[in-house]
Formats: C-alpha cells, structure tokens, sequence
C-alpha cells in the first residue's frame, strides 16, 4: 500500500479548512466570554470557582421513582434550616432517576451534610457508600486556576525552546504554528461544549491541554525530521520532497495516532464518569494534532 | 546472540521480581479507588510566605491531632509549601476531623481587670440569652414556625438595644452569630493576659462530672506551668477578680478563685475546665489541647468523600478500560504486523507488570488520573514498536535479509523515539511539579510509563523478536509483512 496525499494541490484547501476551524473556536470562546451568565472563555468548573459537588445514587426496588428537580428544591427550601444554602442551587437526576447530582456554592463540611439529610428526608432512602462529594474552598479555586495556568505556560515555553533549539527558524516556527492551532482548536471545542451543554472544564483538562501539547508536537518532529533528512539525499523538487515525506511517514503516523486513541475511547466507553470528559479531550487533541502534523504543518513549509 | 540470551535471562528475571513485588507489597489505592475522605488543610499567613519550619510546626500538631482522634490508617502529608493533606480511608466521616483539625486551639488563662465585675455580668447574661436565642432560632427553623422567628428577631432587638450594637449582617442567623462574637470578643477585652499558656500543659483529659451528666477537661500543667498558675491564682485569690480560661479568643470558663488560696495559689499543677461540655465537645477539646495550638490558623479549603461502593466500581470500571484497551491495541497490532505484533504484546504485558511492580516499589498511590495516565500510556508504548517496524518494513520491502532488518530497524528508529518522547517527558515533568495532588498522580504513571516504554519497546521486544527469529519456522517473511506489501 503506497499513500499519494496530494499535499501540493490541496495546500489552499488545508489552510482553508484549518482557517475555519480556528475561526469556529474563536466565535465559540468570543460567545462564551460575552453572551454566556459565566462570562469566561470556557465554562470553569468547581475545580477553578469553588463550590459544592455531591452525586449520590438512590436506593430503589424496582424503578426508581420520577420527580421533577423543581419540587425537590422546593421541598428542600422548605425543610432546611440555612436558607443561605439553596442559593443557586443545581439538581439533576441522572441515570432514570436512579443519581442525584447536586451543585451548590461552597458550603461546609457540617451544611454539606444537612443537606444530604434533607435530601435523603426527600427523595429517599440515599446509598451513602456511592456518595461521591467534593467541596472546594474559592480561595483554592483560584490558586488552582493559577496553577493549571502557570503549568500550561511554563510547558509551552519549555516546548517552544526545545523546539527552537532542535530546528531552524522556519520549522521551529510551523511546528508551534500547528501546536497552537491543535490547543486553540481543543479549547474552541470545549467552549462550544460549555455553552451549548454547559460541560465545565476542570484541572484535568489543563492537564489534557498539555499532554496534547506533548504528543502533538511530538508528532510534527517526526515529519519533519523525515522533510530534513529526504531535502538532504533526495533530488526531486522541495515541494515535492516534502509531499514524498509526509506520504512515507503517514502510515506511521496514523498508526500511532490510532494506538493511542483506543485505550482512549476505552476509557470513554467503560471508564469512571470523572475521566469522561478527560479523555474525549485528550482524544480530541490527539485526532487533530495528527490532521495538523500530517496535512497542516507541511503544507506551511510548501512554495508557492 | 550470547549477549541477547544474556538480555532474555535479565528480562524474566526481571519479571519474576515484579510478580514477587506485586504479590508481596499490593498497590496502594487512593481515595477515589478505595472509599475514604481527603481534606486539604490551607495554613493561612497574611505576610510573607509560610516558612519550612512553621509548616513542620503546623504538620506536628495536626499529626498528634489526628493521632488522638483514633483514626485509622490515616495518612497526612504536605503540599506546595503551604498545605497539608489529609486521608482518612474508609466510611469515617470527615466532620469531626474537620471540626477538631480547623481550630487553632490557642489556649489562655487570663485574670479579670479589676473594677470591671459590672460590665462581666451584663455580658454574661447577654452571652445566655444569645446562647438560648440560636437554640432557639435553630428549633425554629426545622419546625418551620414563623410565629417563633419572630419571637427571636424581637429578643435579639432588645439585646441589640442593650449593647448598644449595630448589626452589618442581613439575615436573622447571621446577626444571631455576629452578635455572640462581640459579646465573646467584650468579655475577653475584660480580662488581663498572664504569661501563662496551652504551652505550659503537659497533658489533658476529660471525665464525667459527678453532680450530672455535663463533661470537664482536665488540665495538667508542666513543673514551671504549674508554679505560674499557683501564682495567677494566688493573686486573684479572695478577690471578686475571676479567672478566665480562653479558647481561641472565647471564654470556656470564669471561676473565682476562693480564699483558702491566698497565700500558695491553688498549687499541685492541674486544673478543671467544666463548662457544660457534652462527651462529643470534651473530648474535641482535649484532643485540641494534647496536640498544643497551631503555630498558624489553618483553614480547610477542599474536602473529597468517596464511597467506598463507588470505589469499588471505580476500579472495576478502570481494569474494563484498561484490559479492553490492551486488547484492541493488540489486535490492531497483530493484525497489521503479525509476528511483529505479537511481540508488542508480549513486550506490552512486560510492560504492564514493570509499572505496576514499581508503583509498589516507589510507591506510587494509584488514583483514577493515574489509572488514566496508565491506560494512555500502552497507546505511547506502542508508538515505539510503531517505530521500529516501519523501519523494519522498509528494509525488507528493500530487499533485505530478515536479521539485517531487525537490527537495522531497531537501530535506526532509536533516535526519533528517544527523541519524540522528550516533549511527553517534558509535559509530565511540568505538572509533577506545579500540579496539584489530583494532577501529579497522572503525570507520575504516564512519567515513569514513557520511561519504561524505552526499555520494553526497544530492549525486550528486540530480545523476544531475537529470541522467536532462532526458530527456523518463524523466519518466513510473510509472517512478518501482511501479503500486499510484496507488491511495492
């Protein structure tokens, strides 16, 4: 099996289709920082703003029984004691009715437990041993974000040196051209996610961001590599060496590419729910990192 | 062919080790694998940064804390310069922890100003009524009687009248706990500060007082601590100046001190806190004060409770996804590289059982990132094997001998993965170090995972192939190249 990409004819289509692709992430993030009630980039989840998270599965014989979030929290307000509590309170049944999931502003261990109590008084009786609750201070919250923030800037300068130092100006160049293309692309997705299925982004997809970092740029060096060594022995014109090159390493890159998806898409389908988002952003990242090492970046470095 | 056989002798060796350590020393699991609470203690300093030594300082007296508590297998370590981090492990629950943790437990005995017994009562009498009032406003609350609130809100205007207070907070419990703060602030202004502290106990305790069913906490003073309590005592001794024994700026307690002490103070170095303690509150406080007080306030800022039936389900979910991964790379492997996809598997399940082996020897607390972190590692192990057999395709498409290809194939794909696993390491090492607990956990096993992967993907499969390429039957090509690659 030979592949023929044809990079040489396609360049204007690629950049094209990268161009809207960039501009779609954009509209997405623009959107979010101005039209949504959070008015950020992306939806920050509790990780970054603090608050209260509790999922708790219910205990019932046959099918669980159907009741509507709206009367819950009615109920709720009327039997707890701090009413403080139930401001912006979020209630999902999840699971045909089997989960409960619970978000609140940031509350103390002791609120957190009344109002469990009063939910279980409710819609009862709860399985306190799936109790899956986590409260996060708003001061930690913002260390938190700081941190991931820090984390993602420190590892793209610490790339982009690397990068520097191992190709010449113009590679260098592309190959965090394509890099930011796949991170923009990723955060563009999961604004869009933000504002059309309100999913939040937590410290775990700073740190997808920047493992997508590592593997995509990781990808781009290994073409290129090929580029460098085939313009050195080869004969046939520039423009066509690298076409030649992106078709020999191909195979290798998909290939890899489709390694590393699986146990991704396994985790998607059987993992815990926590990892869920997680791993559709990795696999995200992964499958435009290897669209923008095989298509994007090399048909930057193409003559016109 | 000596020195690989040497390799293949090294490689089971080095397997039977890990199924030794695995058997002998099991991963440790974290919260979210097992059931348990995590709190994250925050130590709050308003200038300059938290040094080495008061984190030290705060750690211990968290530590004796904790250990007092009675909880079991708990696990307590610091952070970032500034938090500690604490596991308690199955179904206890965190409130008491954070309730006993939270305080800074600072202990002071302080003797009345002189004149002022007056202003002590009204106090006194006011810090009942507010006492009464929150009983109160909480009884109402769960029966829902408004008639009640009102009630309150009126009693609470009287005491507002009386102290001439005015109130910045809106609703009725926040005035309720704003208003009990400055009567316990007042009465604490009331009393002079004595050079003696929590510093000076050497030990506490509680017991069950005789006359009813309220708890005291016992007091036992070092030798020096002793002799200034005689001291404080004898001074105050006969007079109508009290004794005010003070918990994190709130009076527990004011006591006379009888005449009969006038000249040697109350000596014997113990004292008796009874201030209508339940069992639960006594026993608190006596944790609080073995442990001594917190060099700094701390403040806790993150609280995780699991289950332990979701932990379970957590695990089993993750060996779903981490055996199903396993499998799909291998079928996708054996599929386009047969003989060569064989050999990444074997050289993939050594790789499963090297990490696994040093989790327990580092040991490294496997959590759901870190099992993530695990999973997408076998799809970055196999990168390499990838690798090398494109190389390994190339050179027999050329027309070279089977041998020929396997080392020119190993040898010349080392570089670029060396090379393409620099940028991975780089990302992981980056959140080793700025990451939060949650975060190290990924970056640890796909960290030590990559590094691995270097020696599996290039030393064991070379050996196994070596190994599998000495039997004769195994040394036809097409075993090695799916059919239409003849082609080109």
């Amino acid at each position: 099996m030979k592949y023929n990409l044809e990079l040489i004819k396609n360049k204007r289509r690629i950049i094209g289709f990268s161009t809207v692709l960039i501009l779609f992430s954009l509209l997405g993030i623009l959107y979010s920082t101005f039209n949504t009630s959070y008015k950020k980039p992306i939806n920050l989840g509790m990780d970054f703003v603090g608050g209260n998270e509790t999922r708790i599965e219910r205990v019932c014989e046959e099918a669980c029984s159907n009741f509507s979030p709206d009367t819950v929290l009615q109920n709720l307000r009327e039997i707890s004691k701090n009413k403080k509590v139930l401001n912006n309170i979020k209630l999902q049944f999840q699971n045909k009715n089997k989960l409960i999931s619970i978000r609140t502003p940031y509350l103390s261990i002791e609120e957190s437990n009344n109002l469990i109590s009063n939910l279980d008084n409710i819609v009862g009786p709860l399985n306190y041993e799936s109790k899956d609750s986590r409260l996060i201070g708003p001061k930690l919250g913002k260390k938190l974000l700081t941190n991931c923030v820090t984390s993602l800037v420190v590892s793209l300068f610490a790339i982009s040196l690397y990068i520097t130092i191992r190709f010449d100006k113009k590679y260098a160049l592309f190959a965090l051209l394509a890099l930011f293309h796949d991170l923009l692309i990723v955060f563009g997705i999961f604004s869009w996610l933000g504002i059309i299925l309100s999913v939040e982004v937590n410290s775990l997809f700073a740190v997808s961001l920047l493992t997508i970092a590592g593997y995509s740029v990781n990808d781009t060096v290994v073409i290129f590599d090929r580029i460098r060594e085939n313009l050195k022995s080869k004969k046939e014109g520039y423009n066509e060496t690298i076409q030649l090159s992106v078709n020999e390493s191909f195979r290798r890159t998909t290939f890899t590419s489709i390694t590393t998806l699986i146990p991704l898409l396994s985790i998607i389908l059987f993992g815990s729910y926590s990892l869920f988002w997680f791993s559709l952003a990795l696999s995200l990242g992964i499958a435009v990192g290897s669209y923008s090492s095989i298509l994007l970046a090399p048909s930057l470095l193409l003559k016109d | 062919m000596k020195r690989r056989q040497g390799w293949l002798f090294f490689i089971i060796f080095l397997l039977t080790l890990s199924v030794y350590l695995l058997i002998n020393y099991p991963l440790q699991l974290g919260l979210d694998l097992q059931g348990g609470s995590q709190l994250t203690l925050q130590i709050i300093k308003e200038e300059g940064k938290v040094t080495r030594d008061e984190l030290e300082a705060v750690n211990s007296v968290i530590d004796k804390r904790v250990n007092n508590l009675g909880v079991s297998e708990s696990n307590l370590q610091t952070l970032g310069g500034d938090q500690l981090i604490l596991e308690l492990p199955g179904e206890q629950n965190p409130l008491v922890a954070s309730r006993v943790l939270g305080k800074t437990a600072l202990l002071e005995f302080r003797t009345q100003k002189e004149g002022t017994s007056t202003d002590l009562k009204t106090l006194q009498l006011q810090r009942l009524n507010i006492k009464e009032l929150i009983e109160q406003y909480s009884f109402a609350e769960k029966s829902q009687n408004d008639n009640n609130l009102n009630v309150i809100q009126d009693d609470l205007k009287d005491i507002e009248q009386e102290l001439n207070y005015s109130f910045t907070s809106n609703d009725l419990y926040g005035k309720l706990i704003e208003i009990k703060k400055y009567v316990d602030k007042e009465i604490t202004n009331l009393f002079n500060k004595t050079d003696l502290s929590g510093k000076d106990l050497i030990n506490a305790g509680r017991r069950q007082e005789q006359t009813n069913s309220n708890w005291e906490v016992l007091l036992n003073f070092s030798n020096s601590g002793g002799e200034k309590f005689a001291e404080i005592t004898k001074s105050i001794a006969g007079t109508n100046q009290l004794l005010a024994i003070i918990l994190d700026g709130e009076s527990i307690s004011e006591a006379s001190v009888g005449n009969q002490f006038v000249n040697t103070g109350i000596t014997g170095g113990s004292a008796t806190i009874s201030g209508n303690f339940s069992a639960e509150n006594a026993r608190e406080l006596e944790v609080q004060l073995k442990g001594g007080s917190l060099p700094l306030p701390i403040e806790i800022v993150e609280t995780n409770t699991i289950g332990a039936l979701l932990g379970s389900k957590n695990i089993l979910k993750s060996l779903y996804a981490a055996i199903s991964g396993l499998i799909f790379v291998g079928i996708f492997m054996i599929f386009n590289y047969r003989i060569l996809g064989f050999v990444s598997v074997l050289s993939l399940l050594l790789y499963g059982f090297f990490n696994l082996a040093l989790y327990s020897l580092i040991p490294v607390t496997l959590t759901l990132p870190g099992i993530s972190g695990l999973i997408l590692s076998i799809g970055m192990a196999v990168d390499a094997n990838i690798l090398i057999f494109e190389r390994i395709r190339e050179e027999l498409n050329d027309g070279n001998t089977l041998t020929r290809s396997i080392d020119s194939g190993f040898m010349r794909a080392n570089s670029s993965i060396v090379d393409g696993h620099i940028t991975t390491l780089l990302s992981c090492f980056v959140l080793f170090l700025l990451g939060t607990n949650f975060v190290k956990g990924f970056a640890a096993t796909l960290g030590i995972g990559v590094l691995i992967s270097l020696f599996t993907s290039l030393n064991c499969s070379k050996t196994i192939l070596r190994f599998f390429t000495t039997y004769q039957s195994l040394r036809q090509k097409n075993l090695y190249l799916p059919r239409n690659n003849f082609s080109n």
